[in-house]
């Protein structure tokens, strides 16, 4: 990867600064005093855990929130932003973490949209060949008559940094751009915007989470922690080391996951040509065969959307198989009941914890109970044993480290992190012989996602199977025995870990064939 | 025949004045289903307004301005306080039944004015809502404000980032709807039946809404539906125009209903429904708060 000299002269006027900026929500106090400075033409990364405040920060940026202290400067002259609407007048525009566009509408219709010159009558053969010039200029191809619903998650993206473009961005604002891009995406997205710095003059703010990113195409890094700046850098000076203990105000190599030697025990999982369909009737899995030994983990890895979804749901007994079976310590297990899933071992950490894992409005303790509630320890006679689940409950939240105000509070009032360790540590405490985790750390903070990972790893060494589905390849790659990029509803492969590195498994998540990604 | 013509498209007229305000509506994502009752008042002030001046103008200026008013107060409901769209909408129409019924009461009977002339003879009202098809279409769909009306009704949150002012753009759907009601009930009373009665649409508002749904929210579409009831239900008021003496007139009264079934059996093929769901506003009837 190609990283900048740093080659500002300084001093310099910052192109956008802010200064002093306070925002509270009801209970909460989500930037205290920060004070950030973009210089012109730079990449500007501004890194931080989930609930550090950077998208509030970059809302304030855009208009969407406003401050309750502080002012924001553009090029050393006090600015307002009521709304987006100011601050697009200024050239500040921002790509947002959800996409923010009109799925029914075209691809056009999406990039005018709000632009200033589409006042009275539109002259859309005019502004087509525009937005046709702008593409070309800036090295994009996108269908500009297509709908919006019909394009990948990566071409939204490019749909929306070029509506940017074509209202005249010159600071573009990116919060989170990777979160739903193939690596190959990600790789292209990097390149694009390097182009744009460089070529085009236009300066970008990159709000992320993951170091490698930041690393490779900032040239300036502004750390937040708990809604306070704890560190303004220049890239070239940061190590990807230096740049996590600002992050979480620690040395997280305590929680760094030791290579625990597990013996490869009986197999116990076989699931042979599993089809299934999708809510839509599509039928979205597509023939999957794989088996999983004891004490190993087998990661799947592709992009939401590929058959993950189906595959677990088929395995956790929520969804009918459309063909196919699922064989389970020697048993048909096809047409279980969850529960007896449950009772004959199966845990599962569903991907949506406030949702499906969780119910929100009842207290941990219930929570808890969730999949104890069968079990004839907690419920005498139909009635719930509270005593005993207290005990469980307690025994979840110091070993799993939830933070947590009292063992009846409601699930809704834990932070993410928190709350999926109460889940995980839920299903653990049960022991169970497989565990399906689906993606377990997903949008969770460093230390989180290490506490977490790390669990998973033990209880792998405890004997477990372990069915680990995941966007994250750096989590895939760092926790499984076995990987198998998922595409279309069909495994592309499986590979043993050693066979895999981030480049092959990258190609065939985006559906490259095995001699495409250049595995032999 | 081409009395029933002519009857029939001042019938359409009617529904298309309605049914046109209402799609502006839901484009914005506003959902009006009080249509009748901005009808009823549009209908019952201009009947009053006409007939204690003597001046047409003065009347449909008064339905106009009441229609703008409720619509304006149906934006309040559901755009400011964010509340439930059809409560507000269903709390208009019953108000509206109410006291358009007290407030006309002593003026039920004839108007007794000379009639408005025709062009061609076909009331003006005709072209004028022909036009604003035309009008309605050009907005929507080759406008800068058009496309912003549509992208508030598909998705707010993307307006918003835009740069686009949700709020006001819906206001100023909600307005223009509702002032098209009220002219669409002020033509009823002063042109198309000028005699007031009490409650005297008895249901065009809400056959206008329904027409609104099954138009796909197309103007085109919302135009040849409005053509197709205003003449069912014209034949259903006055079947010997066409056909004396062919069936009792108790079967013709069936007929809008029919069509009605028909169109909803044809709706709900998959076909449709697939091709209905892609061009339902996405954000019709949910309140929208910035995040």
């Amino acid at each position: 990867m190609v990283r900048f000299p740093f080659t500002h002269p300084e001093p310099e006027e910052p192109l956008l600064a802010a200064r002093g900026i306070t925002k509270r929500f009801p209970g909460v106090l989500a930037l205290h005093r920060v004070d950030l400075d973009v210089k012109a033409g730079e990449i500007h990364a501004v890194l931080g855990q989930n609930g550090a405040g950077k998208t509030t920060l970059m809302n304030i940026l855009f208009g969407l929130l406003q401050p309750d202290e502080g002012q924001l400067y553009f090029r050393g002259q006090r600015v307002h932003f009521r709304s987006p609407h100011d601050a697009l007048a200024m050239g500040i525009s921002m790509v947002h973490q959800t996409r923010k566009l009109v799925s029914a509408h075209s691809v056009l219709e999406n990039i005018l949209l709000g632009h200033p010159g589409t006042r009275g009558f539109l002259n859309l053969r005019t502004i087509r060949r525009e937005v046709e010039e702008l593409c070309h200029r800036y090295g994009f191809t996108v269908d500009l008559g297509a709908k919006v619903w019909q394009l990948s998650e990566g071409e939204k993206q490019w749909v929306e940094i070029l509506k940017a473009l074509y209202g005249g961005a010159k600071i573009l604002i990116l919060d989170e751009p990777t979160s739903v891009l193939t690596p190959p995406e990600v790789k292209t997205l990097m390149a694009s915007l390097q182009a744009l710095v460089q070529d085009h003059g236009v300066t970008v703010i990159l709000v992320t989470h993951k170091l490698p990113i930041v690393t490779a195409i900032s040239h300036t890094v502004t750390v937040l922690r708990s809604g306070t700046v704890v560190a303004r850098l220049r890239t070239c000076e940061a190590t990807e080391q230096l740049l996590v203990q600002h992050m979480i105000g620690q040395d997280i190599s305590s929680y760094s996951i030791s290579d625990l030697l597990v013996e490869k025990g009986r197999p116990l999982l076989r699931v042979e040509h599993l089809s299934a369909y999708n809510d839509k009737g599509v039928l979205s899995l597509r023939g999957v065969t794989f088996s999983l030994h004891e004490g190993e983990i087998l990661g799947i890895a592709g992009v939401t959307g590929n058959g993950q979804e189906e595959l677990v749901q088929v395995l956790a007994g929520l969804r009918p198989p459309a063909s196919g079976r699922v064989l389970f310590d020697g048993r048909d297990v096809t047409w279980l009941s969850p529960l007896d899933r449950w009772r004959m071992g199966i845990g599962y950490i569903p991907a949506e914890r406030y949702e499906i894992a969780s119910v929100a409005t009842l207290t941990l303790v219930e929570n808890a109970a969730l999949n104890f509630h069968f079990d004839p320890l907690f419920s005498r006679r139909g009635l719930f044993n509270h005593p005993g689940l207290e005990k469980v409950t307690r025994h979840i939240l110091s070993h799993y480290r939830v933070k947590a105000p009292h063992l009846y509070a409601q699930a809704r009032h834990l932070s993410g992190g928190n709350l999926q360790k109460l889940i995980v540590g839920r299903v653990l405490a049960r022991k169970p012989k497989l565990l399906i985790a689906h993606l377990p750390t997903q949008g969770l903070d460093v230390e989180a996602t290490a506490f977490l990972r790390g669990k998973l790893l033990e209880a792998k060494a405890g004997g477990a199977a372990v069915l680990l589905i995941s966007e994250d390849l750096d989590e895939i790659l760092s926790l499984s025995d076995w990987v198998a990029p998922i595409y279309e509803g069909r495994f592309v492969a499986i590979l043993p870990r050693e066979g895999a590195d981030a480049e092959t498994v990258g190609a065939m998540m985006a559906g490259l064939r095995r001699e495409e990604a250049g595995v032999s | 025949m081409w009395e029933l013509l002519v009857r029939s498209l001042e019938a359409s007229t009617i529904f298309l004045l309605a049914a046109l305000g209402e799609l502006l509506n839901q484009r914005s994502g506003i959902l009006n289903v009080g249509l009748e009752g901005l009808m009823l008042f549009g209908g019952t002030l201009a009947f009053i307004a006409a007939q204690t001046t003597g001046s047409y103008g003065l009347g449909f200026l008064a339905g106009l301005a009441i229609g703008g008013l409720l619509g304006l107060a149906h934006g309040f409901f559901s755009i400011t306080m964010r509340g439930d769209q059809v409560v507000s909408g269903m709390g208009l129409w019953i108000l509206s039944f109410g006291l358009t019924t007290y407030i006309g009461n002593p003026y039920t009977g004839p108007l007794g004015m000379p009639r408005i002339p025709s062009i061609f003879g076909l009331s003006p009202f005709v072209y004028l809502a022909f036009a604003l098809v035309v009008a309605v279409w050009l907005l929507l769909y080759h406008t800068g404000l058009g496309l912003a009306i549509r992208s508030v009704g598909e998705n707010p949150a993307a307006a918003e980032a835009s740069g686009i002012n949700v709020a006001i753009t819906r206001y100023l759907c909600v307005v223009l709807g509702g002032m098209l009601a009220g002219l669409s009930g002020a033509t009823y009373t002063l042109s198309y039946n000028p005699v007031w009665n009490y409650n005297f649409l008895m249901g065009w508002g809400f056959v206008s809404l329904a027409l609104v749904f099954f138009s796909m929210w197309n103007p085109w579409i919302l135009l040849v539906g409005a053509l197709l009831f205003g003449m069912t239900w014209q034949l259903s008021l006055s079947p010997e125009l066409l056909l004396p003496g062919i069936l009792s007139r108790y079967v013709w009264r069936a007929v809008p209903f029919a069509t009605t079934i028909v169109i909803l059996a044809l709706i709900s093929t998959p076909w449709f429904r697939t091709r209905w769901g892609l061009a339902k506003p996405e954000a019709l009837g949910q309140p929208y708060a910035k995040e």
